[in-house]
């Protein structure tokens, strides 16, 4: 068997290639699969019932044709993808699905789901808030406690405080894991390319927290050892936005004058930069989720308490980590990227660019319809953007 | 080691921008003062011979290919261009190429076969931009679309327009959409110079809104093929509420912009020592392969 004899960023191609792999083999031996949507489900209840999280990606290559029967064209097609791959039965190794109010289309998604997807039979939705605020916080840990009563059923046996510790600090240890792995494209050139960090991210989010795991300390090791390494180039950029799974766009960046350093989206950073603080309990999980994932569907501003705004310190309060990784990474230039009618990336877009301009730091907003086919226009802009940086 | 001697027999620099409808080529001698320039279809059975082009224009400006010292391939089919030193952009180039024109432009638009773009310059150099490449509308193709609708040709479109102060407000900016709404209103009698004057303001607007992103200031240049049409540029005007600046030939911005930079690519290298003087160039044929996955 394939998966057994290869590890490292060899396995985690083969992981990339076929994500279900995995899976699929966990599920003959008795495992429930959940497949979860977006960032917001906390998937360390899930592991802690012994079931396996699955983070659920559309196909960019796949033509989107079954979805027009349960959807609009004008919503998010990332979303419309993956209600697509699910209609075509190709998450038929799913037990289930678990998605949040993160946006308007992927609540609908959810329900979409119960109403046509017939081979996951179970599915739950999790309310999210769109403020860190204190209320807002309690409020989300309700709906986690729902969630958690409703898994509890399909898993046959109550949550034990024990098992919730178990999965927060193996999932923890993932978080770091992944620190680690960002932190070998700090140096000048990076020791690991963007596009095998995807496919490596991608196998993460295929794979349990402990296979995950022992993935990721695999390539580490690899990638400190290995003689080749990827060149020196003239940018070293972040890119930002909202879910890019597939390898293609970081392919096209690199195909040019420049790597991507770090980023700022969902498959990247933003999954694995907070960890669940002790003690673990389902408030730690809310606080988690709501408040420390940066992510725009969460509103973050200055004036918790305060009634008059200042729009720098709003700046500030929602970018202040951005800067950080430019910093720390030593980035020089920003790809803001979006797919096609996301109001939740688009409208922080603005803002973005003049706080990024505030720290001196060009960039260039892209955006593409969730298609490998629609990327081939971008090329062009993304080298007059490496071309102005001279 | 190389050095300024081998440029003194080869002091023409070339640039050849092929783009989606046309293709141009342009040659400039060392101070950047452009000798001849050639303007041809890049069309189907054209793409295979973009050379075309480029042979044109050296036996306008007299000059062999031998003397050529540096060529820079701009455009859609730029990286197809096998005889090119060096690939840039066409937004790059068309930046370089304005400025030369016209040295305190600090944005230029370029309407061109199937794009849109809007270029913000300082000091002669592309400092930020935003381009129309999705979609027809706003493009040329849209001007194409209701030539065709109406069976008329571009420039005698452009002429009737004039003379009307009185144009019609197309609604969509669909190429598609606004084909049918230019069909009801002919049918429901309104005059033809209302509704051209109409399509060009539909265009300028679309494209306008695109610059307005970029902030727009003056002087403001205008480029493409569409720049030639005398309706689109009164229209330009009208919804940018400033003149803009248009060169003698605004289709070949971006190939004067490519030999200029050519020209500087060229005399940066042998300052480094890095200029190839004796390389064999031949022009072999240019394939141009549109809509190819980029990889």
């Amino acid at each position: 068997m394939v998966i057994a004899t290869t590890k490292g960023l060899s396995k985690a191609h083969e992981i990339y290639a076929d994500r279900g792999q995995r899976v699929r083999e966990l599920r003959k031996a008795g495992k429930k699969i959940i497949g979860y949507i977006c960032l917001y489900p906390p998937i360390e209840i899930i592991s802690a019932l012994g079931m396996v999280p699955f983070r659920v990606f559309g196909d960019m290559s796949e033509p989107i044709t079954a979805a027009d029967k349960v959807s609009t064209t004008v919503v998010c097609p990332f979303l419309r993808s993956i209600i697509d791959l699910g209609l075509k039965g190709k998450f038929n190794f799913l037990d289930g699905i678990v998605g949040a109010h993160t946006c308007d289309i992927g609540m609908t998604l959810v329900i979409s789901w119960r109403d046509y997807v017939k081979d996951a039979p179970f599915s739950h939705l999790i309310d999210v808030p769109h403020t860190d605020h204190d209320p807002a916080v309690d409020y989300f840990e309700g709906q986690i406690n729902s969630f958690k009563r409703h898994l509890e059923e399909l898993a046959g046996e109550k949550l034990s405080d024990d098992k919730l510790k178990k999965a927060c600090e193996l999932h923890n240890k993932q978080r770091k894991l992944v620190r680690e792995l960002y932190d070998l494209r700090k140096s000048d050139p990076p020791l690991l390319t963007s596009v095998e960090n995807i496919e490596v991210l991608v196998a993460v989010f295929s794979l349990p927290v402990d296979e995950g795991n022992e993935l990721l300390e695999d390539v580490i090791k690899e990638v400190r050892e290995r003689k080749v390494k990827p060149v020196k180039k003239k940018a070293r950029l972040l890119v930002w936005g909202p879910v890019f799974d597939n390898t293609s766009l970081y392919e096209l960046i690199e195909s040019v004058d420049a790597n991507v350093v770090v980023d700022d989206t969902c498959v990247g950073t933003r999954a694995f930069w907070a960890d669940v603080k002790a003690p673990y309990n389902l408030h730690a999980l809310a606080k988690r989720y709501l408040v420390d994932i940066k992510c725009p569907r969460t509103y973050r501003d200055s004036a918790h308490h305060e009634l008059e705004r200042n729009y720098d310190k709003d700046l500030d309060s929602r970018f202040n980590y951005i800067k950080k990784a430019i910093a720390d990474w030593k980035v020089n230039g920003a790809i803001l990227q979006s797919v096609k009618y996301c109001d939740t990336h688009g409208y922080e877009v603005p803002n973005l660019r003049h706080y990024l301009d505030t720290l001196g730091i060009p960039s260039i907003y892209i955006e593409h319809d969730y298609s490998e086919r629609s990327l081939a226009p971008i090329k062009t802009r993304v080298e007059a953007f490496l071309e102005t940086l001279g | 080691m190389p050095g300024m001697d081998d440029l003194t027999s080869r002091l023409y620099f070339a640039g050849i921008d092929i783009g989606s409808t046309m293709s141009k080529a342009t040659i400039v001698d060392a101070d950047g003062k452009m000798l001849a320039y050639v303007v041809g279809p890049t069309g189907a059975q054209h793409r295979l011979r973009a050379n075309k082009v480029m042979e044109d224009t050296l036996s306008k400006a007299g000059v062999p290919l031998s003397d050529i010292a540096y060529i820079v391939s701009t455009g859609y089919g730029r990286v197809n261009v096998p005889f090119a030193d060096k690939q840039i952009t066409e937004l790059t180039c068309h930046a370089r190429g304005v400025a030369a024109l016209f040295p305190d432009v600090k944005t230029a638009i370029d309407i061109g076969g199937q794009d849109a773009k809007v270029l913000k310059i300082k000091n002669g150099r592309l400092v930020d931009f935003l381009t129309n490449d999705k979609c027809a509308a706003g493009t040329g193709r849209f001007l194409e679309v209701a030539a065709e609708t109406l069976g008329l040709d571009l420039n005698e479109m452009g002429n009737i327009s004039l003379q009307t102060d009185t144009p019609v407000k197309i609604n969509s900016l669909c190429t598609i959409f606004a084909q049918q709404e230019i069909i009801s209103r002919l049918s429901t009698g309104e005059p033809l110079p209302d509704i051209l004057a109409g399509v060009y303001i539909a265009i300028a607007t679309r494209v306008v809104k695109l610059a307005r992103q970029l902030k727009v200031e003056v002087p403001v240049v205008f480029t493409g093929g569409v720049a030639k049409n005398a309706g689109m540029v009164k229209a330009m005007e009208t919804v940018l509420g400033v003149p803009v600046l248009i060169p003698e030939e605004p289709l070949i911005t971006g190939a004067l912009g490519a030999a200029i930079l050519a020209r500087d690519e060229a005399f940066k290298l042998v300052q480094r020592g890095e200029y190839q003087a004796h390389r064999e160039k031949k022009l072999t044929e240019a394939r141009v392969d549109f809509g190819e996955k980029a990889k």
